[in-house]
């Protein structure tokens, strides 16, 4: 089944006889560890703040829950390393969720009263569904949650994702600082062999990061022309579906900045697609059943899929690497 | 900061020149080679599967205990060859367009039949989630009335699979014939599987569950259905088919191919969507064979299928073997210490899955594995999934030795966008 829209692979021989070799250096120093930075500050003051005020009516705790998510959002593409070891980015993101199982496994805990919010530790182990930020999204805007008959349980648990929600994104931090980011800055050793390893990596991490984005962010509201899917559209609950859109865009342009040694042609692609979205003014995709509205976005699809297409085909071989395999493949 | 890369481009000059000198591992004697084990791979998927049509015929014409058995049996053996030809299905694309409708999971089963109340109704996502065609002989689907009265095949799959455009109504093939024989599993976290009673298929005052002349009749319309495309997928990869010409057509192509098709299925498939998912959900329906407590066979013939195509080495239901030139021979001659690691990789990660199945089959079932908090069920799985994951990496370097590389392209209705408004 395709939970995605349909990636036909095609494959080519292409063999650069003279390459450009990235410096990795830069892409970790000013782009993934300010970044990781950034997330594990801000979720330090999301956990704080639920600490202090738990309630979905917190001025300060949905501030916080802003700030944070848009943090995570700006890291979202870097699915490798310290993010990927111990589940951590799953844990903190676990979208698109077709199945409903975070409602589910949330409603299963507080029905149970189940006592793993009480140390965070222990939080680690219940089902992904039931952690990070789209956990929390439910648990602070959906009706469902927020009028809640156990209002004590369900402090308990913001707190609990909460605090995890800052554990991992400290984690992932440093992972990065305690030696990941010397393996990738200095290749020539077990996990970057090359420095084209390492190019390859940051590579598939730029491409992986806009296809999500097409076909994820985009594709599963946009749905088909006759069933528009807008009740899909990632985090609405909150408001925030564009917003995701475009700050991933701006991350993805930023190390596409680093990656493309500030190619003309990129660079505009990327300006091109990142006005379309700010133009678009349907912050949830409510409006996808208008042809007009459907338009507008698909058009903004177009474009993001447009900067992968450069990318492979004028940046890629340029560096001597394509993209590798990554996690939208299959189904 | 510019750097000559001449040693690829050499590299792939030397394999051209090595292939002609040896006279066996030319890139076209490989992906005949490649052709062949599809062909023989899907040629036993049909022949299992056509004994479980017999099965499931003496077990509507006969209802019992013993031929409900033997309709499960012969379903888990059809299950062996079929889930090794997944290594074919990503970069074939007449493969992968085809495989929705053999093996599409996972499936919201209350479109098929009764289900249990803690399934729940119809859902946000899915309208048709409990449905239960074979309850009812009419009913409205995307606002339009639906006869059912004759369950055929050609209503499976027109009108149910896929039906309002949601994936997981899943009306025919493997999973959906699963479901027909085993009934859901019940038992969340603890082993065992479905529990459908044989009566679910007895006649008159006999019958159980409810309408089961209806019930026969899908199981024997899913099954038909299922020897019909896998007869057409057979014809592919036979002399003159459509998806042996395609893979021949380009060598560089045809190579690539391969290795996309291995390196898909490791990661985000079976890594990824069948593996990994489940262990960080803990959800017992995360499972691929959820009905049956098939899993661990699922995802060990995965790993198999993936390892037979890169040694181009294929054993078949009746034991004999397929085998003849193979990228393993490509890359040996270009890099031996790269062709060694990619063996050791694909056999440690046969051996992980391997460990899961050992497990599984004796007693720690694979929803046991799941379940929230069993640490040993978690490293047993995620055994299989970082050998995976660390075969793919392989496959990459691979891929870079073999000078062949890796484009994604979209869609037609996502790279014309103006296409679909003409």
């Amino acid at each position: 089944m395709m939970r995605f829209f349909l990636i036909t692979m095609s494959l080519f021989l292409a063999i650069p006889v003279v390459a450009d070799t990235l410096d990795m250096k830069p892409i970790v120093e000013s782009h993934v560890l300010p970044r990781y930075q950034t997330l594990a500050d801000e979720t330090t003051e999301l956990a704080m703040a639920a600490d202090t005020d738990c309630s979905p009516e917190s001025p300060p705790l949905i501030q916080t829950y802003h700030d944070a998510f848009d943090a995570w959002v700006g890291v979202s593409h870097l699915r490798f390393g310290p993010s990927e070891q111990d589940d951590r980015a799953f844990a903190l993101a676990f979208w698109p969720d077709p199945r409903g199982s975070t409602p589910k496994s949330l409603a299963a805990l507080i029905e149970d009263e189940d006592p793993v919010v009480r140390h965070v530790q222990d939080f680690a182990a219940v089902s992904i569904a039931a952690r990070g930020f789209y956990a929390l999204e439910f648990l602070l805007f959906d009706p469902q949650f927020v009028v809640s008959q156990k209002e004590a349980y369900l402090c308990a648990l913001v707190k609990a994702v909460t605090r995890d929600i800052a554990l991992s994104s400290a984690a992932i931090l440093n992972g990065w600082r305690s030696g990941y980011g010397d393996l990738m800055a200095t290749p020539g050793n077990d996990t970057y062999r090359t420095p084209t390893e390492a190019a390859q990596q940051v590579f598939t991490a730029l491409s992986t990061g806009l296809e999500f984005t097409s076909q994820a962010r985009l594709g599963r509201p946009l749905g088909s022309f006759d069933r528009p899917r807008p009740n899909r559209a990632e985090a609405r609950r909150s408001e925030r579906s564009l917003r995701h859109v475009i700050l991933s865009l701006e991350a993805l342009r930023h190390l596409a900045t680093l990656v493309s040694l500030d190619d003309p042609a990129v660079a505009q692609a990327f300006d091109t697609a990142i006005k379309k979205a700010e133009g678009l003014d349907d912050p949830v995709f409510a409006r996808l059943a208008d042809p007009q509205g459907r338009f507008r976005v698909e058009v903004l699809q177009q474009s993001i899929d447009n900067i992968r297409e450069i990318l492979a085909v004028e940046v890629g071989p340029k560096l001597g690497i394509a993209a590798g395999f990554n996690s939208l493949d299959g189904d | 900061m510019k750097t000559f890369t001449l040693a690829t481009s050499a590299i792939a000059l030397c394999i051209g020149t090595a292939a002609m000198a040896d006279g066996h591992a030319t890139k076209a004697a490989v992906l005949n080679n490649y052709a062949d084990i599809a062909e023989a791979n899907y040629t036993d998927s049909l022949t299992t599967a056509q004994r479980m049509q017999t099965t499931i015929e003496t077990l509507l014409a006969q209802p019992s205990a013993e031929t409900l058995e033997a309709a499960k049996s012969a379903w888990l053996a059809a299950r062996v060859p079929y889930q090794q030809t997944e290594a074919f299905r990503f970069g074939n694309a007449i493969v992968d367009d085809w495989e929705g409708k053999v093996n599409a999971w996972p499936l919201d089963e209350g479109l098929i039949d009764y289900v249990d109340a803690s399934y729940g109704g119809a859902t946000d996502e899915n309208e048709a989630a409990a449905l239960n065609v074979i309850a009812n002989a009419s009913f409205t689907l995307s606002g339009e009335t639906v006869d059912a009265s004759n369950i055929t095949p050609a209503l499976l799959e027109e009108t149910l699979q896929e039906a309002d455009g949601v994936e997981a109504n899943v009306a025919t093939g493997y999973h959906a014939i699963e479901f027909l024989l085993w009934g859901q599993d019940l038992n969340g976290h603890g082993s065992g599987a479905g529990k459908r009673p044989w009566t679910d298929y007895a006649a008159g005052d006999a019958c159980t569950g409810g309408n089961c002349d209806r019930r026969g009749a899908y199981l024997k319309a899913a099954t038909d259905l299922l020897i019909s495309d896998l007869e057409w997928i057979v014809a592919q990869w036979a002399e003159g088919g459509e998806a042996r010409a395609a893979v021949i057509a380009d060598e560089d192509a045809g190579i690539a191919s391969i290795l996309t098709g291995m390196g898909s299925l490791s990661y985000g498939e079976t890594a990824g969507e069948r593996m990994r998912l489940g262990v960080m959900l803990n959800d017992p329906e995360e499972e691929h064979s959820c009905f049956a407590d098939n899993t661990h066979n699922d995802h060990f013939y995965n790993g198999v299928g993936i390892q037979s195509v890169y040694l181009g080495s294929y054993t078949g239901i009746d034991g004999r073997v397929v085998e003849g030139p193979s990228v393993s021979d490509l890359v040996a001659a270009t890099d031996a210490d790269l062709d060694a690691e990619m063996k050791s990789k694909l056999s440690a990660a046969v051996f992980a899955l391997g460990r899961i199945k050992t497990a599984a089959e004796a007693g720690f079932s694979y929803d046991m594995m799941l379940e929230r908090g069993n640490e040993a069920g978690e490293a047993l799985i995620m055994g299989g999934v970082n050998g995976l994951i660390d075969q793919t990496r392989s496959i990459e370097r691979v891929v870079a030795v073999l000078g062949t590389s890796i484009e994604v392209e979209g869609s037609d209705s996502l790279d014309d966008p103006e296409a679909v408004f003409q």
